[in-house]
């Protein structure tokens, strides 16, 4: 389970903007892309906590909660970030078989 | 039949039905054939490869094109990996004995769910009311092969991490 507790240290928001003062202009600029999982008949509950844990490293009650709000209400957000990462996020969940778009943040 | 899998020091043993390790075979091949063919007619394509940007098609052509390559490539290596394995399997006590890394057993769970996800897919699974299939039906058939990789794919999941599953032993939910 290496992989998962190395993915679980990393932060949910990344505090880079902070630190890095030359970009932060540059990032403010582009408005942060909505990561959306959507609801599916297929995937397990608990395959897709899993996955969000996986993935974002978010602890199990977070990821389970979100799981839940896709399972109940059709889709979560789980997610809010600059557009390239969002599009990683988007393709990691593809290639774990979540149905996942992302839109520009309204 | 219980307890495909289990921990065993660093590696998790499977211990899988003949019929089961055949059964993974030929789906296997027929995903495979799927995601080598890309046809866009193909449901189980539309599924494995689905939209990436909401509400605005020309970014989402534009993100699709540029994760394809990487998402063939990842879901082919999944499918040929699971062959390898699959060879390595030992005879034991009428069932068959594979030992796998931790990187294997994630991969497997992966290759578990496209099967399933391309199973479903062909068969329509959004629209189907399960209570009304009935037993002659060929999809009655498809969606108890569906509940039968699920099952093995949430008990290798209560190996791999099992905070995931912590909140679901009276029975394997579906959805998200």
């Amino acid at each position: 389970m290496g992989l998962l507790d190395a993915r679980m240290a990393a932060p949910a928001t990344a505090p880079v903007r902070e630190q890095e003062a030359d970009t932060s202009e540059l990032v403010e600029e582009d408005p942060p892309w909505d990561v959306l999982v959507w609801d599916d008949p297929v995937n397990l509950m608990s395959y897709v906590v899993y996955v969000f844990r996986k993935v974002f490293g978010y602890p199990e009650p977070i990821a389970r909660k979100l799981m839940l709000e896709v399972h109940n209400k059709g889709r979560a957000l789980v997610a809010s970030e600059p557009r390239e990462q969002a599009e990683m996020y988007v393709h990691q969940l593809h290639q774990h078989g979540l149905q996942a778009t992302m839109q520009r943040s309204s | 039949m219980s307890g495909a899998f289990r921990r065993h020091g660093d590696r998790i043993r499977a211990e899988l039905e003949p019929f089961e390790v055949q059964l993974l075979r030929q789906l296997r091949d027929s995903v495979r054939a799927s995601v080598e063919g890309q046809d866009p007619d193909d449901p189980a394509i539309a599924r494995l490869f689905p939209a990436t940007v909401s509400g605005d098609d020309e970014a989402d052509d534009e993100l699709r094109r540029l994760i394809r390559d990487d998402l063939v490539q990842s879901k082919l290596e999944g499918l040929d990996a699971i062959v390898e394995l699959l060879e390595d399997a030992t005879p034991n006590r009428g069932r068959l004995r594979l030992e796998l890394e931790p990187e294997d057993a994630m991969l497997v769970l992966g290759v578990l769910n496209d099967l399933r996800l391309a199973l479903g897919a062909r068969i329509g699974i959004e629209d189907i009311d399960r209570d009304a299939l009935r037993d002659g039906d060929p999809r009655t058939r498809t969606v108890a092969i569906m509940d039968h990789l699920g099952w093995l794919q949430e008990q290798l999941l209560a190996v791999v991490d099992p905070a995931s599953v912590r909140h679901y032993d009276e029975g394997h939910g579906e959805g998200g």
